[in-house]
């Protein structure tokens, strides 16, 4: 009896610490208020002393960004140009700057170190004039000037110990400063897009102009850079010996930095890029007010964060709530060089077997916008691309005289989300915000697409290849990175296994995924071979060219799906010469995404939603629907349009 | 004699595991369908700034550069002419050229006092409850101590860690997110940071191990405590205090410390999860980190000193058991 009497004591113990546990984790957010943060230092509310980060910075004039690479395991490397520089936990933001940088909204290239666009001082572009802003300075106040510019060049291409000296070599010929704001760079072949080499399209640029006055005495290919000498409107002021934070401070001569110089002072002191770990805790760092800039996460993470945290801000208000300006594209890739990927007809036939709306809904909650081209849907391209090729996909025609677009896909999301607030109604904004439309998912049609190559179906409905196997498809998924093409490659399988193809994805680490796509060693994956923010999509699609295709097994440089087409090379070489602005493009690039379509060497399916949400307690002014000066992209190199306009709101 | 025989054969025992360990390590990176020039490539591609002609003349440069022309024996016999020689394993290969033990010596200090601490801690606390627990096997107190253990020891770590973390972090803000060392090293602002720091880590680290230690003390000593020996110290007038020291403890310690030598081996292996849940840095997001950017010569440098550790840890233990049993000899 009193044993029993104890078993039940032990059992009601267990049960209420579990209970304990769990209620605190469900406990509301306590808006951490810096005054009863029992770790902070004791404040006077009366004076209004600020809430103190653990750096020693005052909160309230520090930026907390989320650390995209995580933990750095050498945090005083800052050579660019040497593998396992860290780039995205500031050094590329605010300490680097390029002389040419792309408005990620309007996909225009904006001078920064540059004063105006590059001149070309040949025909055929191979001689190009740099002005560069004068008056700039680096961070230890040496005068920046267009010897930094042309030593850097030089240095690239004649330091055979570089890994980037295989591919700058070849490319230039002389670099020279000809004044003190100006470069004359001659190339070895025509170059009609000099900007995008020595600026940034994506992310950020190849090209990191270097301090010759503390370089030309170092090996450029070994030396660290532990203090790095900046162009941007910061400098490193502290950093973790054990790489989980890196803070920035403002230069006191930030009008003489790039940014500074054309845009303004930014606003925070002090820029702190912290790695807090897993997406859990960096969600309670965002509710407890410790996290002002979030990098990707999860829209069940967001769910979480927008209930806790009042003053956490995605790009829209409402659902979606993402960012889908994302300028890559997500889909399914093959192997075409493998059969039955190498026919035409198998790659119709899945993409009409996809159930698009059940693929939307499971991968991301219908926050996506569709894309049946492959060009990135961004709101600044559909209107050339998108839009401009409605009515040709409306009436595009298989060999059987199939018209396959559905242009309905948005009005029909639009209903199935009925429940959520904030949607449009008129079907123009609904095509806006969720896309043109996508193909239907007719299984009959695809069924049909099948048979016509000699697929059968097996008694027990599943499908066989011409030879009479089981039909057997392995899509390839990122593991713990992407997870939106991770999500994706889950949807599809299960999309596809309906239609009775025994498909399964593979959730694979960065390494081998990579690998695999480089050396044709998979089948389907979801990869993302098409992106683009410019109208001039030539440096993205350029890798499709027939000339990079290399047998599976081999790395591809380029042309990773193995897939020959002579009229999609031709028109690649088509848009080679031209310079990104000539009116030439659109048309060619229209002419690509039709070719892209009939061939379908890809299937192309969503444009990329973002989950980036900032916390407004501390700072205002990011970017988002409302006032979408720029795109939510914290980890590009173009990080210090946002900075300047941000206000601090005066919270302690 | 038969000591030095014994000696010289589990030296060259230990020589042998240490020999396989590290060959291994060496060969079964280089048939993983990843290597280290395409995850540096794969990285750069997927910022989508690089085009195909300059990913291509990088992959050359980068395969000089990192030591990986010439055949697998070719490497293997350069790998080991220049670990013997000068113990340098190389520029760790997606942080170049950073020197492997450069890193490896940044982070396996952290390791080693994490984990020696809540090793030891919790080793201690485990074996002194679970000895009162087998000694007073029929008391209410022996089935406290016994049930709170079987309650925590099943509990995932992970769930466990994340719970303290909102406990502890962001419930009652008592400790940081993230580990983070302030000041300068062995200042008092450091020390201060170092135990704040590590303390949630290390009580997730002692709450999951301590269950572990007092199950299986609790069932030694309850063996031990029907043992003929126990009833005629009984009877033979000698105290509980006594008897509980001298004839339970010490016999049911020699498997614990055996388990004891064996996880402090294990120490130079880091611990992933506790290092990535609380954002510590120790050797085992150095492994993780080298496993998935193929870096060869990161892996073989972490993994060589854990081959060395668990396999000195057995030669210690096979050394020093005669001293703890005196029933054992040496053969």
């Amino acid at each position: 009896m009193k044993a029993k009497r104890f078993n039940q004591f032990l059992t009601a113990l267990a049960v209420i610490m579990i209970l304990s546990m769990l209620l605190s984790a469900c406990t509301p957010a306590t808006k951490t208020n810096p005054e009863s943060d029992p770790t902070a230092p004791k404040q006077e509310q009366s004076t209004g002393k600020a809430r103190m980060t653990e750096q020693g910075t005052p909160r309230n004039e520090t930026l907390i960004v989320d650390a995209l690479d995580g933990r750095i395991t050498n945090p005083k490397q800052f050579n660019p140009y040497i593998p396992g520089t860290a780039y995205s936990e500031g050094f590329h933001q605010v300490c680097m700057a390029n002389l040419y940088e792309i408005d990620g909204t309007k996909g225009d290239m904006i001078p920064i170190i540059a004063a105006k666009p590059a001149e070309a001082l040949n025909a055929d572009f191979t001689k190009w004039k740099i002005t560069l802003r004068s008056g700039l300075a680096w961070s230890d106040g040496q005068e920046f000037s267009a010897e930094d510019v042309a030593w850097t060049l030089t240095m690239l291409s004649t330091n055979k110990d570089l890994p980037a000296y295989g591919f700058w070599n070849p490319l230039i010929k002389s670099a020279k400063a000809t004044d003190k704001v100006t470069v004359e760079i001659e190339m070895n072949k025509p170059y009609p897009r000099i900007e995008t080499l020595v600026g940034d399209q994506i992310f950020d640029s190849p090209f990191h102009v270097l301090a010759k006055h503390i370089w030309s005495k170092e090996n450029p290919a070994t030396f660290a850079a532990a203090t790095p000498t900046c162009i941007g409107p910061y400098k490193l002021k502290d950093v973790d010996a054990n790489g989980m934070w890196t803070l920035w401070e403002k230069r006191a001569d930030w009008q003489k930095a790039a940014y500074g110089a054309s845009m303004g002072e930014p606003k925070p002191k002090y820029i702190l890029f912290k790695f807090y770990g897993p997406e859990e805790k960096r969600v309670l760092a965002g509710a407890a007010h410790d996290l002002d800039v979030f990098m990707d996460i999860t829209p069940d993470s967001w769910d979480v964060l927008r209930k806790k945290n009042e003053y956490a801000k995605a790009w829209f208000d409402q659902f979606p709530y993402a960012n889908m300006d994302d300028p890559c594209e997500r889909g399914i890739s093959f192997n075409t060089s493998k059969a039955p990927f190498d026919k035409l007809e198998v790659r119709w036939a899945l993409a009409l077997a996809t159930d698009i709306q059940s693929v939307s809904m499971a991968t991301f909650g219908g926050k996506m916008r569709f894309s049946p081209i492959q060009v990135p849907p961004l709101s600044g391209l559909q209107p050339l691309y998108h839009f401009a090729l409605e009515d040709w996909l409306k009436n595009l025609q298989l060999a059987d005289g199939y018209k396959p677009f559905d242009g309905e896909h948005s009005a029909k999301l639009v209903k199935s989300l009925a429940g959520e607030k904030g949607l449009p109604t008129d079907p123009k904004a609904q095509k806006e915000l969720f896309g043109v439309g996508w193909w239907k998912h007719d299984p009959n049609q695809a069924a049909k697409l099948l048979q016509s190559v000699g697929f059968k179906k097996g008694s027990d409905g599943k499908w066989l290849t011409p030879d009479g196997k089981p039909w057997k498809i392995t899509i390839n998924a990122p593991a713990n990175f992407e997870v939106q093409s991770g999500r994706l490659a889950f949807a599809v399988a299960d999309s596809w296994k309906k239609f009775g193809i025994d498909a399964t994805a593979q959730a694979m680490e960065g390494g081998p995924f990579w690998t695999a796509e480089g050396n044709g060693d998979f089948e389907a994956g979801s990869y993302w071979p098409g992106c683009g923010v410019q109208p001039d999509v030539y440096n993205q699609v350029q890798g499709w060219h027939k000339k990079y295709v290399v047998p599976t097994g081999q790395t591809a440089p380029g042309n990773r799906q193995r897939y020959k087409s002579d009229r999609i090379s031709n028109l690649i070489d088509q848009l080679s010469p031209l310079k990104p602005t000539d009116p030439k493009i659109v048309p060619l690039v229209n002419e690509l995404n039709k070719a892209f379509v009939e061939e379908m060497p890809w299937i192309p399916m969503f444009g990329t939603s973002k989950f980036v949400p900032t916390d407004t307690y501390y700072w205002t002014g990011f970017p988002n629907s409302k006032d979408p000066y720029f795109g939510p992209w914290w980890w590009w190199s173009n990080f210090p349009f946002i900075l300047h306009k941000l206000q601090p709101t005066g919270k302690m | 004699m038969r000591f030095l025989v014994f000696l010289g054969s589990r030296i060259l025992t230990f020589l042998m595991v240490v020999w396989i360990g590290i060959t291994t390590a060496f060969f079964v990176p280089r048939f993983a369908p990843s290597n280290p020039v395409e995850a540096v490539l794969a990285r750069l591609d997927s910022q989508k700034s690089f085009q195909p002609e300059q990913i291509q003349a990088m992959r050359e440069s980068l395969m000089e550069l990192f030591g990986l022309k010439g055949t697998l024996l070719q490497q293997y016999g350069s790998f080991l002419k220049r670990v013997l020689v000068s113990g340098d394993f190389g520029p760790s290969l997606t942080v170049y050229p950073t020197p492997v033990s450069t890193l490896v010596a940044r982070a396996l200090p952290w390791s080693l006092g994490l984990l020696f601490c809540s090793t030891i801690i919790a080793w201690v606390l485990g074996n002194s409850i679970g000895l009162i627990a087998g000694y007073w096997k029929d008391r209410t107190i022996s089935r406290i101590l016994e049930g709170t253990a079987i309650l925590l020891y099943p509990i995932p770590y992970y769930i466990l860690a994340l719970a303290l973390i909102i406990l502890f972090a962001y419930v009652f803000p008592i400790f940081p997110f993230s580990f983070s060392a302030q000041g300068q090293p062995f200042e008092w602002a450091f020390i201060k940071s170092v135990i704040r720091g590590s303390f949630l880590p290390a009580l997730s680290m002692v709450t999951v191990g301590l269950g572990w230690w007092v199950i299986s003390m609790k069932a030694l000593a309850s063996n031990i405590m029907e043992e003929e020996y126990v009833y005629f110290a009984r009877l033979k007038g000698v105290s509980d205090g006594g008897i509980m020291r001298g004839y339970v403890l010490r016999n049911a310690l020699l498997p614990q410390v055996t388990m004891l030598a064996l996880q402090l081996g294990g120490m130079f292996s880091g611990a992933l999860l506790t290092e990535y849940l609380f954002g510590y840095p120790g050797v085992g997001t150095l492994i993780a980190q080298a496993v998935l950017g193929s870096d060869y010569n990161m892996i073989l440098g972490t993994i060589s000193f854990s081959i060395i550790a668990v396999a000195g840890a057995t030669l210690i233990i096979d050394l020093a058991y005669p001293f703890l049993d005196p029933r054992i000899r040496y053969r």
